[in-house]
């Protein structure tokens, strides 16, 4: 795979040519329109994105080249240079230069912009309308131009969701033959299809590569919206941003882009204090927010993390309690994380005034509901006076999932990888009737315990999801599942492997089920469905409240 | 692409059936210059409970032996499990559960394992309706469909989802719209 370095300048490159080529037009048409002011507009703009990007990537004669043709546009513009014959030569002539320099830069040769003409643009800047302006004749570069055509194509990001979907599909049918040919023992047939295994997964790869983009594209939008924001606000805030070369998926960035606005705007009229407060209490004038992107193996990791006040514990508690969401008594016994997850509840705000940019009844469940949606997770930590810090953990491509296969009554099922913590079996008598519930000792641990069949199968009235008598055979296998700073433990009948699936949505009417996040196909051809365990989990606390009332 | 499908032109030995026109036959007739020919409907026969139901043959992608169908959990008590069809993963339905349909008796010697899909083609999905006998084809002219049947109060099926009462010989068919029949069958999330 090419440097990320290397796909940087390809892609400048592609786009100056696109540029180059524009210019070239607008400047043929403003050759016959002196007066279109909208096409000396867009001239400007052409040249100032090339000088803005030249720059930033360190080819300083184009950058230098463009700004002393851009000087010269805004003279135009501004009535203070006229559009004669001999300025169109040089205009034309600079053009000419840096489509030159350009192309050259792919050919590794440092070619020198020519004196002669550089000193041209310059006396045509510099002198104004000054008739005595002097032009020297200019060796004449492209007699024998070359066309060529661009290196980059753009496309619709709905053509690479339907390459993407064909190439899951192909998956599924490559694991099938795979299968198959084991079973017939045809070493043609073996040789065939690993063959087949292999190119599949090079073209899995190459598509979602292709799907990939900077983190930097959305990042770099915040720095303006977070200075607005402050300003509102009247606070000082200093934004950092780190790993904006982190790649992701293009759909998966454009689902977070509405939750990290969200989460930015309240962690800037929330989480940090005004500049008085700050002093008081001690701490710099400028408020710090980080937000950081790195990779974690097949995840990306978002980072939110502000050095502001921090939740308030207590009026969580209190708010939750308000709204009947846990009992007073209850609440007292909480450990802060449990009392953090109140966050994410529905509708569940704080926030006293409503302000422009925060407060508008729009809660954190929304931002969690959208990161759910991805197969993502969403964790906050926070520390009184201290910041708070948001950490969304998601998966780099929407399609392809690592995930854990199991059995629960001749079922097969899926879970992702992302919303397992661990696997481990326990003798039935390690775990312990608890009230409604079983609970298991892992490492000093409470979990939470339940038996999968029991919480599928049973007929909802019959349930007893705190009955050992319910288990089958003595040792049971445990995935512990993790979701909203909750853990839990599923017991299933048998465990399988782990393995990369393509989750394919629910058709209808299905799609509105919500314990399942999809389906896939087993090598095998058999059905497994991919159990979605935020709706897992929140079904079980439901069918638990309701023993619990019964 | 032919909607029609190797069971659907299978039943032709019931003597019904032979004695109306196939498509083919009914579109090179109405190519040639003739009087006012009666417009005909194609349905698929199939039996709910003791009675014949019908769906028009536009409606049906497919007839199929129900495949493997993978049981899901926590779904409406109509909706059978999900299946691999070519590929596709489609919802199967018992209609009979749908609409409360009293079973009848299988005749004899027939397999109860053995059981058939029709494929029903919707806007932007498929759906698998399974039965428990072959599924028949019917050519009929389009008058003997009665539009607008009166004795529908005393049918477990909402009104809307038939489209009207096919006499033939001895048998009444109850023409079902599977269109409207999906659109407002909304599987409800899970019950909380």
């Amino acid at each position: 795979m090419k440097s990320r370095e290397q796909e940087y300048k390809e892609i400048f490159i592609a786009e100056a040519l696109e540029y180059f080529d524009a210019l070239n037009r607008h400047i043929s048409t403003l050759e016959k329109q002196p007066d279109d002011e909208q096409t000396l507009a867009e001239i400007f703009r052409l040249l100032h994105n090339m000088k803005a990007n030249s720059k930033a990537i360190g080819y300083l004669q184009i950058s230098d080249v463009s700004h002393k043709l851009e000087t010269a546009f805004s003279l135009i513009r501004n009535k203070e240079l006229a559009f004669s014959d001999e300025v169109v030569t040089v205009l034309f002539d600079g053009i000419d230069l840096l489509g030159e320099l350009i192309t050259n830069i792919d050919s590794n040769q440092e070619a020198e912009p020519d004196p002669v003409l550089l000193r041209n643009l310059d006396i045509i800047v510099e002198n104004l309308s000054d008739s005595a302006i002097e032009l020297a004749k200019v060796q004449k570069y492209n007699t024998s131009k070359n066309l060529s055509l661009s290196d980059l194509v753009y496309i619709q990001i709905k053509k690479l969701d339907h390459l993407m979907n064909l190439v899951g599909e192909l998956m599924i049918d490559r694991d099938r033959i795979l299968s198959i040919s084991k079973d017939m023992g045809n070493e043609e047939l073996k040789t065939v299809s690993s063959h087949l295994y292999r190119i599949t997964e090079d073209l899995q790869y190459s598509v979602m590569d292709a799907r990939l983009v900077n983190i930097g594209s959305l990042f770099n939008k915040f720095p303006r919206i977070v200075r607005d924001i402050a300003a509102a606000e009247k606070k000082e805030v200093d934004l950092a941003l780190i790993g904006q070369n982190i790649q992701i998926d293009r759909n998966i960035l454009q689902i977070m882009t509405d939750s990290l606005l969200h989460l930015v705007r309240n962690a800037v009229t929330h989480g940090l204090e005004t500049p008085a407060e700050r002093e008081k209490k001690g701490k710099p004038r400028i408020g710090q927010l980080t937000l950081s992107a790195k990779s974690d193996r097949e995840n990306v990791l978002i980072e939110l993390a502000d050095d502001g006040k921090g939740m308030d514990f207590k009026l969580i508690k209190r708010t939750a309690v308000e709204r009947h969401l846990v009992t007073a008594d209850a609440a007292e016994a909480l450990t802060e994380t449990e009392v953090l997850s109140f966050l994410f509840e529905p509708g569940f705000s704080t926030a006293k005034e409503v302000t422009e940019f925060s407060g508008r009844g729009v809660g954190l469940d929304v931002v969690k509901n959208a990161i759910d949606s991805i197969g993502g997770r969403l964790m906050v930590k926070s520390e009184k006076g201290k910041g708070t810090t948001f950490t969304m953990q998601l998966p780099t491509s929407i399609a392809v999932k690592g995930a854990l296969l199991f059995e629960v009554d001749e079922i097969f099922y899926a879970i992702p990888l992302i919303h397992t913590e661990q696997v481990i079996a326990l003798d039935k008598d390690e775990l312990h009737e608890v009230g409604d519930v079983m609970i298991a000792d892992l490492k000093g641990e409470a979990i939470t315990v339940v038996y999968l069949h029991e919480l599928l199968n049973t007929d909802e009235a019959e349930m007893r999801l705190g009955d050992k008598n319910r288990l089958k055979g003595q040792v049971q296998n445990i995935v512990v599942v993790s979701y909203n700073n909750r853990k839990l433990g599923l017991i299933v009948d048998k465990l399988y492997r782990q393995q990369d699936i393509v989750v394919k949505p629910m058709s209808k009417p299905l799609d509105r089920i919500d314990l399942y996040g999809g389906v896939t196909l087993l090598g095998t051809g058999k059905v497994c469905l991919v159990l979605d365990v935020p709706a897992t989990t929140r079904y079980f606390m439901n069918k638990r409240q309701a023993q619990e009332h019964a | 692409m032919a909607k029609q499908t190797e069971t659907a032109d299978k039943p032709a030995e019931n003597g019904r059936a032979a004695a109306t026109d196939t498509p083919a036959a009914e579109s090179k007739k109405a190519a040639e210059p003739q009087p006012v020919k009666e417009e005909m409907v194609h349905l698929i026969v199939f039996k709910l409970g003791a009675e014949y139901y019908a769906i028009k043959i536009e409606q049906v992608k497919e007839v199929t032996i129900t495949p493997a169908t993978t049981r899901m959990p926590r779904t409406p008590h109509f909706v059978k499990g999900v299946a691999n069809i070519r590929g596709d993963i489609i919802a199967i339905i018992d209609l009979e559960d749908r609409f409360n349909i009293r079973p009848a008796p299988l005749p004899d010697g027939l397999n109860p394992d053995l059981t058939y899909t029709l494929v029903i083609e919707a806007k932007d999905y498929s759906i698998g309706v399974v039965v428990k006998e072959m599924p028949q084809s019917l050519n009929l002219p389009m008058s003997k469909i009665d539009k607008a049947p009166s004795f529908l109060q005393d049918v477990n099926i909402s009104e809307n989802f038939i489209e009207g009462l096919a006499r033939t010989g001895d048998r009444l068919i109850i023409v079902l719209d599977m269109h409207k029949i999906l659109t407002q069958d909304e599987v409800r999330e899970l019950p909380g």
